[in-house]
C-alpha cells in the first residue's frame, strides 16, 4: 500500500541497486552499436535520481536494463545480494510486477478501462482482494490527485492526468522503485510542474525511491542525484539541485 | 491460478464490452454465419438423405418387404402369410404385389419397364402414390384392362428421362404390353403419377385380378409390403415375423435405402468435404479476428508485459475473446437455424429429383458443430495471442 512505502524512510541509505559493468550492445546485421557501456554505479533507497545526457546517450537503454525490459549483454544487477539479471522470465515478470513501478513516455494505460481499473490491474494480478485493491487504487488515485477522475476513461482525460494515473498504477503494489522514461516529454509546462513536483513528494514524504530520465537541464531542480551519460559511458555528477557548481564523482 | 483466470476474465470483458462495438457486432455475426452454413450444409444433405428414405419407404417397398424364399420365384400362400403378419401389433399395412418386366409399346415408341400389380385398397395402407395422380385417377380393384403410369413412361409430362418414353401417351389411349412370360395384352392408360421419385416414377401399376389372369395362378406374390407404425423400429418386427415362423427373405428398408443410395453415399463426402472447408474458414476468420486484435494492441500488449503481468494471463485473456465471439456466433446461429432457416424450409422446401427436401437438423450434427467451431476458436486465438508475446517487450512497445 502505498501507506507502507513510509517504512523506507528509515533504511535511506542502504544500496538499493548494485549495478556492475553493465553493457548493452545493439547489433543490427553486423553493425553493432554499443549503446551503454560497461556502466557501474549504485542506487540508494530513498534517492531520486534523473539520468540525463544528449539524444542517444543510452538513457533509456539504462533505464530498460534496470527495469528488466531488456537484457544486457553482460554486467550485472544485484538487489538485496542477488543478481537479478539470472532469474527466469517468469520470475523477472513477478519482479516487475511486484517491486518495480513504470511511467512511460506515452500514456501507457488500457483504453477500455476507467482510471480505477488501470490502476488496481497490477493488484489484482498479485491476487489482492477485491476490496482491498478498490480502497488502495481509489487511495492512489487521491494521492495524485485524481480523487475526482475514478471513473473516467484515458480518452476522458487529459495528458497530464493521465500519466497521473500511471504513475497511481505504479504506485499501487507498493515498489521499492518508480522507474520513468521522459515522463514530461509529451505535456504542457503547468503538467510537467505537476508531475515533477508530484515525484518529488513522493519521493521526500514516503521515501519512494525513483529514478527518471529526462533531457530537460531545468528537471535537475527536482532531483537529489544526476546520473550523466554520454555515449553510453557514465559522468556521475553530484550536487544540491539549483546549486550549479556540480562535482565530478566516481561510484 | 484463479488470480490469473480471475483477471485473464476481467481483461477480456473489458475488451468485449468497451471495445469498438461495430467490429463485436461484425465478429459476431460473421461467426453465426460460419455456424449456419456449417450446420445448414449438414443439415440440408441430411434431408436429402431422409426424402430418399422417405421415398423409399412411401413409394417403393414399405418399411419392410418380404421377398420369395431363395430358389423361388414366388412367395406363396400370400393370404395365410398376410394374417400371420398382421397378427403383429404395430403394422398398419400390407400390399401383396407380383412384380414383372414387360415391353411397352405405343405407336413407333417402345420401352421396357416392371409392372407392379396392386390391390388397390391394400396399396393404399402402405403406398402414398394414390395421393400423387397428375393426371386421370388412381386403380380401382375391378380394372382389369386398365393401366396407370409413373410419369416417366407415357412422355409429355416432364419426366427426367423423357428420350426413354412412349413420347406422349393421353390418358385413355391404348398401349400394348409384352409380358416377360410372353403374354401380351392392350391396356387403356387410366392415370399418371408422379411421386417426385424417378425409381418410383419409372412403375406402372395394374390391378391384382388382371395380373393373375395373366400370370394363370392366384394366391402368391413378388414382394410383399409392410408399413409400421413408426419408423426405425424394422429390426424389431422382423425379429417378431420370423419368430411367427416366416421363411420367407424379410429385408427392412434401409437395404433397398442402400441400393438406391449411391447417390446420396457421394453427398455424405461433399457434406463431409463442405463441414470441413466450412471450419477451416471458421479458423481462419477467427485468426484474423483476433490477430488483427493484437497487433492493434500491440503497445498494450508490451505495456501490461512490461508492468508484469504474465504472458499466460495475456494469451488466456484472447482465448475467452475467441471463445466469446464463437459461443454467441453459436447461440445466434441457432437461433436463424431453429426460428428462421428450420420454419422457412418446412413452409418452402426444396424441389430435388429425390423429391422435396427440407432440413433435417440433427442434435449429434449441431453437437459437433458446436464443439468443432469452439475448438477452432481456442486454436485461432491462441496462435495469434502467443505470437503477440513472442517478441520482446521492447519490440512491442516501441517497435513499428
Ligand atoms: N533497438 C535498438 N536497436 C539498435 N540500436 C538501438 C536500439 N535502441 C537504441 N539504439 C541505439 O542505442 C543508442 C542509445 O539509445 P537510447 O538509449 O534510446 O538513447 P536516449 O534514450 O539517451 O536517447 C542510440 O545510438 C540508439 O540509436
Ligand atoms: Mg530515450
Amino acid at each position: 500500500m502505498v501507506d507502507d512505502l513510509t517504512s523506507n524512510i528509515g533504511n535511506k541509505n542502504e544500496i538499493l541497486l548494485g549495478i556492475r559493468n553493465l553493457t548493452r550492445i545493439y547489433t543490427m546485421g553486423k553493425v553493432r552499436v554499443p549503446a551503454l557501456n560497461n556502466v557501474t554505479f549504485n542506487i540508494k533507497r530513498g534517492e531520486f535520481a534523473a539520468i540525463m545526457g544528449k539524444s542517444g546517450s543510452g538513457k533509456s537503454t539504462l533505464l530498460h536494463q534496470l527495469g528488466l525490459l531488456d537484457i544486457p549483454t553482460s554486467g550485472e544487477i544485484n538487489i538485496g545480494g542477488i543478481d537479478i539479471l539470472k532469474l527466469s522470465e517468469s520470475q523477472k515478470a513477478k519482479f516487475r510486477l511486484e517491486r518495480f513501478g513504470y511511467v512511460f513516455q506515452e500514456y501507457a494505460l488500457l483504453p477500455e478501462l476507467t482510471a480505477l481499473e488501470n490502476v488496481f490491474l497490477p493488484a489484482m494480478a498479485r491476487g489482492r482482494k477485491k476490496e482491498d485493491y478498490l480502497k488502495t487504487g481509489t487511495k492512489a488515485l487521491e494521492q495524485v490527485g485524481l480523487g475526482a477522475r475514478l471513473h473516467h476513461r484515458p480518452r476522458e482525460m487529459s495528458g497530464g492526468e493521465q500519466q497521473r494515473v500511471a504513475i497511481a498504477r505504479a504506485l499501487i503494489n507498493d515498489p521499492d522503485i518508480l522507474f520513468a522514461d521522459e515522463p514530461t516529454a509529451n505535456l504542457d509546462s503547468s503538467s510537467t510542474r505537476q508531475i515533477l513536483e508530484l515525484f518529488q513528494k513522493l519521493n521526500r514524504e514516503l521515501g519512494l525511491t525513483v529514478l527518471m530520465v529526462t533531457h530537460e537541464p531545468e528537471d535537475r531542480k527536482y532531483v537529489s542525484r544526476v546520473i550523466w551519460l554520454k555515449d553510453g559511458e557514465l559522468v556521475e555528477k553530484e550536487g544540491i539541485p539549483g546549486a550549479g557548481n556540480l562535482q565530478i564523482a566516481k561510484d | 491460478m484463479l488470480t490469473d483466470l480471475n483477471l485473464s476474465l476481467f481483461l477480456a470483458y473489458k475488451s468485449i464490452t468497451k471495445g469498438n462495438k461495430g467490429t463485436l457486432v461484425l465478429t459476431i455475426f460473421i461467426m453465426s454465419l460460419i455456424f449456419v452454413n456449417l450446420v445448414f450444409t449438414a443439415s440440408i444433405f441430411l434431408g436429402l438423405g431422409n426424402t430418399v428414405n422417405n421415398q423409399v419407404i412411401n413409394t417403393l417397398y414399405g418399411n419392410i418387404a418380404v421377398e420369395p424364399k431363395k430358389d423361388e420365384k414366388y412367395i406363396s400362400d400370400v393370404h395365410s402369410l398376410e394374417q400371420k403378419i398382421n397378427s403383429v401389433p404395430g403394422v398398419t399395412g400390407i400390399s401383396s404385389q407380383y412384380v414383372i418386366g414387360a415391353a411397352f409399346s405405343y405407336k413407333d415408341k417402345s420401352g421396357a419397364w416392371a409392372i407392379r400389380s396392386i390391390n388397390p385398397d391394400d396399396e393404399k395402407t402402405v403406398t402414398i402414390i394414390h395421393n400423387f395422380m397428375i393426371d386421370g385417377e388412381y386403380l380401382s380393384k375391378l380394372d382389369t384392362d386398365e393401366i396407370i403410369l409413373g410419369k416417366e413412361i407415357p412422355g409429355g409430362y416432364g419426366g427426367d428421362l423423357e428420350h426413354l418414353s412412349l413420347g406422349g401417351v393421353k390418358i385413355g389411349e391404348s398401349v400394348d404390353v409384352l409380358f416377360n412370360n410372353g403374354v401380351k395384352r392392350s391396356y387403356r392408360v387410366k392415370g399418371v403419377f408422379d411421386v417426385n421419385f424417378q425409381q418410383s416414377n419409372n412403375l406402372a401399376y395394374i390391378s391384382q385380378n388382371e395380373m393373375e389372369s395373366v400370370l394363370g395362378f392366384n394366391d402368391k406374390a413378388s414382394l410383399i409390403l409392410i408399413k409400421t407404425g413408426e419408423t426405425g423400429n424394422e429390426e424389431i418386427y422382423i425379429k417378431k415375423f420370423l419368430e411367427l415362423g416366416i421363411k420367407e427373405e424379410i429385408k427392412p428398408w434401409t437395404v433397398y435405402a442402400a441400393m438406391v443410395k449411391n447417390i446420396t453415399k457421394s453427398f455424405d463426402m461433399i457434406a463431409l468435404l463442405i463441414a470441413v472447408i466450412g471450419l477451416f474458414v471458421a479458423s481462419v476468420t477467427i485468426f484474423i479476428i483476433i490477430y488483427v486484435n493484437t497487433i492493434s494492441k500491440r503497445r498494450q500488449i508490451g505495456i501490461l508485459r512490461a508492468i508484469g503481468i504474465k504472458e499466460n494471463i495475456i494469451i488466456q485473456s484472447y482465448i475467452f475473446q475467441a471463445m466469446f465471439y464463437a459461443i454467441s456466433g453459436t447461440i445466434i446461429g441457432l437461433f436463424i437455424m431453429f426460428f428462421i432457416l428450420e420454419p422457412w424450409f418446412i413452409e418452402h422446401p426444396l424441389k430435388f429429383p429425390v423429391g422435396y427436401v427440407s432440413l433435417l437438423i440433427v442434435p449429434e450434427k449441431v453437437s459437433i458443430n458446436t464443439i468443432s467451431l469452439i475448438a477452432a476458436a481456442l486454436a485461432a486465438g491462441l496462435i495469434p495471442s502467443w505470437m503477440a508475446v513472442r517478441e520482446t517487450i521492447l519490440e512491442a512497445i516501441w517497435g513499428d
